[in-house]
């Protein structure tokens, strides 16, 4: 299977390997550094097994990247049709004359971001100047090896047609022609070679004194192999290809990008100089930012050409600039990035930084809602209703609750508070029933406050303290209640952005609203079923563990079905769903299901001792769980609920078959089905796949970093 | 603090506090609160339903099932069914099918690039990597629909045309390959494997018990093996002395048809009971020590409570809730026993096995399990090669995870003792990576099952797929649902139950 099976001298380096993980030191030692010889003999050819391994995957990832080069830049591919659908692909059909709106968003997005990384990352040591220009260096190589090993393009006569091979003229008139006819020979020779060279150096006994023989015996051999598979390229086909130097010069742009590339690495490296001075540390944010700063750059000099699909026309002008609308507002989203990220640092070591990072975190969650409702959806205010009804009562409610909450939070209050929550419990249910019945007529806004106005009286007790503590407490009343009603105004309101759909936008945009609201929704959801999963009282703990086992047990398209087409028949007359509601809430009690299951871990790796403790403080079974267990378990399951995060992104692509305008359903059925681009699929579907891949690949390894950081399992 | 004080405080621990804040009243006061808003909300969707259902005039029945269907299924067992139930099944054997398939090839790839990521050899772990940073991150459904846009690019369907002709074709159509075929005489064989099995068990003990009492090495599974493989040699032609057996089938099948609903009723409801008392027995005598019975909590008493409850709904549904469940049981028993005595029945001579070549992919149609080979349409292809090779890429980290959790001292121990690499492997490393292993990969198994119903974005046949067709011809949508969940529900406890039979046997034996 592999050298750790096979032979003997592989054992000590590959015992290390597996056990690296296990037990890492706190301070690394300092890795030996080895020549560029040395690690080749170590790693690939260290024994026969290994170096006819080397041998093979050499030539699998060299056809390998041969294959994707070639599908990516074949002429036959259309890549136009994902550029001109771009804004197609993200957004659907929001109109094109509200587009600040959608920067906006991204800008909100870009100054949090900012801000949070700044305010509240832990940076780590950073990128080492040596792995930077090493990367770099190794970016220029693996960009001028794929010039090499794409195929090139077809010869095209005075009016642009494909020039064919005349039947009968053979390939081998060229050297080229010569090695694709006889291309699998030579690679089976070369692959004997390599077998016999293998048996030879074993039974010399070379591989045991470890010289430099057999890496350069195979190491030739693999050139040559490499060669043969880029060379074949040139003598393939029936179509007449471009020569060796015409193809090589078409590929200017890149030449030069790899040049620049390996250049900068290269003066990086030689001009620091010694080793000491190669390991200094350039922050990682610092590299992001040069990184896309060289993109920004690129969209104002280089022509990667303008093309738009705008109101049913398609525009496509290959070689001018991009388009002032993407070009401008990136760069400025760019700069409010970096500008973000160096007020958040200013601000980090300062108090006002630290008073800063609650609401800093609180804005996270709020953003979802407020751009979704307020900025996207630009809602019509009728103004009289709100001045009439909406402000007074929101005013009533802060007012009554927030004095509700400063009397019952009293750490002295005892009994009274107690049948006052109880009373007020009782007006919140009254009203409910009443709604059943119709007994009275009442803002359904009003209901929910009263409900949360309950719950948050039987919990009071639990937060009981001093006069300041109390003061936060009723502060954090009045700012929920402000944002609730204003929220449901809102949410209420009718929108003033026409889309032909029914949909607000599509695309990559619902992707990524969906997949927030779901977790925003689920989390909560996850973290209660997870407490009731492990309760020790049993009507709970059935309940949760049926929900738990029927919802993982059922795939999510199903539940998707459900209720995007079906729910609506269990909802009273007169109410429904829109479809993306419909599907948000499948996603949420899928997904919520899943996280109670992480959480549940978390939950039961709290030791005992800490129930035990919190129990001999005195603490209640609320104050128990908020404060001693809940963090302690999130803390654990933090890496799995990143991991259930990236999952649930995954799964929103599962809109596209519930008929929804996701970006996978506008790469999938809507570009193939325009005139333009009739049948054209593949093109926009490896599209989304790098997208989704950006996006999930950099998720996961922050959560990577994360159970590192944590030590989880490790303690 | 005064003497006093402490005697209020005594006196406050001693009574009993009012009846809101103690804490048995309201625990289960919540809980009861808890179960009374499930069981309103439920009551009132349902409600809802049957009100909006009535009023478009939509009955909930199961009959549309045995209602023929307009349309053709692209493949399976039987491409052309009688009924929507018909089709439903060969729905339900095709996602089967896919999710056996699929998670044979997931665990072999899987395994193989998870220990390639182990590797000491730079390339082979980083190509292990690679594939397993990028497939795990591209959501499935895309992988899918990209697979199936892949093989639209491949040839026409032509004649005498594929890789291997004769053994492999590979067209725009889709992926035909050989294929194993069970063939007459199959069931008649099988009791010749079944007499090997048992014959080959007593003689891997006693080959067991001579090692431990000898200490020689007297290979108890290879003698199994060849106990086995003997016996079924035998049974490959001496199969058809076994032709009577069918006519035992066909008398239990007789006596069966001639039970009466009532008694069947009674069967079923005593076996309720009986199931319950023996649980309730089982659980008390867990919690009898020496010193007498545990004291119950309110949790036993719930659980025990919870026993008899069930056993009474089943009781209830089987009297009332469905009474003609019990002439169901005995007809499709009577049908099953029927089928059985088919299969064992007299005059099957024939080879129990087969191996039958692809023909062509034909055009158009694709016949399946014809004569012909072992046919994936393009969707199939699309929605195997993509579970699988998502799959193995969460198998392979599995896998890498689980051998880096054996502790290190278990391999210098073994080296210690003078064990060969491969024996190391086999005995010491292996069993103990298995260990933490098994667990997550039942639900990776559970989870391949579930994503093949991403199927139907491929228009591959599975169970969802022939559902929604159903359901757009009949309009059953919320039975269309429930067999959809009851279906996968049971896929998901079938997958459980063989997970954690193998669970409890790796289970580190303790004193």
């Amino acid at each position: 299977m592999t050298s750790t099976m096979g032979d003997p001298a592989a054992t000590p380096a590959a015992t290390a390997d597996l056990w690296a993980q296990e037990r890492e030191p706190a301070q690394k030692p300092e890795e030996p550094s080895l020549s560029a010889g040395e690690w080749l003999g170590r790693n690939l050819f260290s024994s026969p097994v290994n170096s006819l391994l080397t041998v093979v995957f050499t030539l699998l990832v060299l056809l390998a990247g041969r294959g994707l080069l070639n599908f990516t830049f074949s002429e036959e591919r259309v890549w136009r049709a994902v550029k001109t659908n771009m804004r197609f692909l993200f957004t659907h059909a929001y109109p094109q004359e509200q587009y600040a709106r959608v920067w906006f968003c991204v800008g909100a997005v870009a100054v949090l971001s900012g801000l949070s990384i700044g305010l509240l990352a832990k940076t780590g040591r950073g990128i080492s100047m040596k792995k930077l220009s090493m990367n770099l260096m190794a970016a220029g190589g693996a960009i001028a090896v794929g010039i090499l090993l794409r195929e090139p393009s077809a010869t095209v006569d005075s009016e642009g047609l494909v020039v064919h091979r005349e039947p009968g003229t053979a390939l081998d008139d060229s050297f080229a022609g010569w090695i694709d006819a006889n291309s699998l020979a030579l690679l089976g020779l070369l692959l004997a070679a390599n077998v016999a060279l293998a048996v030879w150096f074993r039974y010399q006994g070379v591989y045991l004194r470890g010289g430099p023989e057999p890496r350069t015996a195979h190491g030739v051999l693999v050139l040559a192999s490499a060669a043969v598979l880029i060379v074949q390229q040139y003598g393939e086909g029936e179509i007449v290809r471009e020569s060796f130097g015409s193809a090589m010069a078409d590929r200017a742009w890149w030449w030069l990008a790899a040049a620049l590339l390996g250049a900068a690495g290269g003066a990086l490296w030689f001009g620091l100089g010694d080793a000491r001075r190669r390991n200094t540390f350039v922050p990682a944010m610092y590299v992001f930012f040069g990184a896309g700063a060289l993109m920004v750059l690129s969209a104002w000099v280089y022509p990667w050409g303008h093309y738009a699909f705008l109101e049913g026309e398609f525009i496509s002008e290959p070689g001018s600039t991009v388009a002032m609308t993407t070009k401008l507002p990136w760069t400025v989203m760019l700069v409010l990035l970096v500008a973000s990220f160096e007020a958040g640092r200013a601000l980090r070591a300062t108090p006002a930084g630290r008073r800063l990072r609650v609401p800093l975190n609180l804005l996270w969650v709020l953003a979802p809602f407020v751009l979704y409702w307020a900025v996207l959806r630009d809602p019509d205010l009728d103004w009289d209703h709100v001045l009439s009804t909406d402000i007074p009562m929101a005013l009533f409610f802060a007012a009554f609750g927030g004095l509700a909450v400063w009397f019952l939070a009293h750490p002295r209050i005892g009994e009274v508070g107690r049948v006052i929550a109880v009373a007020l419990v009782g007006v919140a249910v009254l009203n409910w029933v009443a709604a059943f019945f119709g007994w009275y007529p009442m803002l359904q806004k009003a209901r929910i406050s009263f409900l949360l106005l309950a719950v948050v009286a039987l919990l009071a007790h639990n937060f009981a303290g001093d006069r300041t503590h109390r003061m936060r407490l009723v502060v954090a009343w009045v700012a929920i209640m402000a944002v609730f009603h204003w929220l449901v105004t809102l949410v209420n309101s009718p929108s003033t952005v026409d889309t032909p759909t029914d949909a607000l936008f599509g695309g990559f945009a619902t992707t990524l609203t969906v997949a927030t609201f779901t977790l925003l929704l689920a989390f909560p959801m996850g973290v209660l079923l997870a407490l009731a999963r492990t309760s020790k009282l049993p009507i709970f703990r059935v309940l949760a563990t049926a929900y738990i086992e029927v919802f993982r047990g059922v795939p999510l398209i199903t539940l998707l079905f459900f209720f995007v087409l079906i729910f609506n028949l269990f909802l009273p007359g007169g109410m429904s769903l829109t479809d993306i509601a419909g599907a948000t809430i499948g996603f949420a009690l899928f997904s919520a299901a899943y996280l109670a299951e992480n959480i549940r871990g978390g939950l039961q790796a709290v030791r005992r001792g800490q129930y035990e403790a919190s129990d001999a403080v005195g603490f209640s079974t609320v104050q128990r769980t908020l404060f001693i267990v809940l963090p302690q378990a999130l803390r654990v399951s933090i890496p799995p609920l990143v991991g259930q995060v990236i999952a649930t992104f995954k799964e929103t692509s599962l809109l596209a078959v519930a008929g929804m305008f996701d970006f996978l359903r506008i790469a999938d059925k809507v570009i193939s089905a325009q005139s333009e681009f009739l049948g054209v699929k593949r093109e926009g579907l490896l599209f989304v796949s790098f997208i989704y891949w950006i996006f999930a690949y950099n998720m996961s390894k922050h959560s990577q970093r994360i159970e590192k950081r944590l030590g989880v399992g490790e303690r | 603090m005064s003497n006093t004080d402490q005697a209020t405080l005594a006196a406050s621990q001693s009574e009993r506090p009012p009846f809101y804040r103690d804490a048995t009243i309201v625990k289960w006061l919540a809980q009861v609160a808890a179960l009374a808003l499930v069981v309103f909300g439920l009551v009132f969707f349902t409600t809802q339903a049957l009100d909006n259902l009535d009023r478009q005039g939509i009955e909930i029945r199961y009959d549309f099932l045995s209602i023929g269907l307009g349309s053709d299924l692209r493949e399976g067992i039987d491409t052309d069914p009688d009924t929507a139930g018909r089709a439903l099944w060969v729905g339900a054997v095709n996602t089967i099918r896919i999710a056996v398939g699929g998670i044979v090839a997931a665990t072999i790839l899987g395994v193989l690039v998870g220990v390639g990521r182990l590797s000491s050899n730079w390339i082979v772990s980083r190509m292990c990597s690679v594939y397993i940073e990028t497939l795990r991150n591209i959501p499935l459904l895309v992988q899918i629909i990209f697979i199936w846009a892949l093989v639209a690019t491949l040839p026409n369907v032509e004649l005498d045309q594929g890789p291997i002709n004769g053994l492999l074709h590979l067209s725009s159509k889709g992926v035909s390959v050989p294929r194993l075929h069970i063939d007459d005489g199959f069931y008649q064989w099988l009791i010749f494997l079944l007499a090997g099995w048992l014959a080959g068990s007593y003689v891997k003990r006693r080959r067991e018990r001579l090692h431990d009492a000898t200490g020689r090495d007297t290979y108890p599974v290879l003698s199994f093996l060849a106990v086995l493989a003997v016996f079924g040699a035998v049974g490959w032609v001496a199969h058809p002395i076994f032709g009577w057996v069918g006519a035992i089938f066909d008398f239990i099948g007789d006596g069966f048809s001639s039970l009466t609903p009532i008694i069947v009723q009674v069967v079923l409801s005593l076996a309720a009971l009986a199931a319950a008392a023996w649980w309730i027995r089982r659980f008390l005598a867990r919690l009898r020590t020496p010193a007498g019975l545990m004291k119950l909590t309110d949790d036993d008493k719930f659980r025990i409570i919870f026993a008899g409850v069930g056993a009474l709904a089943v009781i209830a549904f089987v009297l009332v809730g469905w009474p003609g469940l019990s002439s169901w049981i005995i007809n499709s028993g009577t049908d099953l026993l029927g089928v059985i005595a088919d299969k064992f029945g007299d005059g099957r001579t024939g080879r129990p096995i087969d191996v039958k070549a692809p023909d062509v992919v034909q055009v158009g149609n694709f016949p399946n399990p014809g004569p012909a080979g072992l046919n994936l349409t393009q969707g199939g292809t699309a929605v195997f090669f993509g579970v699988v090779l998502y799959t193995a890429s969460f198998i392979a980290e599995i896998v890498r995870g689980g051998i880096l959790a054996v502790p290190k001292g278990q391999t210098e121990a073994a080296q210690a003792v003078g064990l060969r690499r491969v024996t190391m492997l086999r005995r010491v490393i292996l069993p103990q990576a298995f260990r933490v292993i098994l667990p997550p990969l039942g639900n990776q198994y559970l989870n391949l099952t579930k994503n093949t119903s991403l199927a139907i974005a491929v228009g591959y046949s599975d169970f969802v797929q022939v559902g929604q067709i159903v359901y757009n011809q009949t309009g059953k949508s919320l039975e269309v649902i429930s067999l959809w969940m009851l279906f996968y529900l049971a896929c998901s406890l079938t997958i459980s139950v063989i997970v954690n039979f193998f669970n409890v046997r790796m289970r580190i034996v303790e004193r």
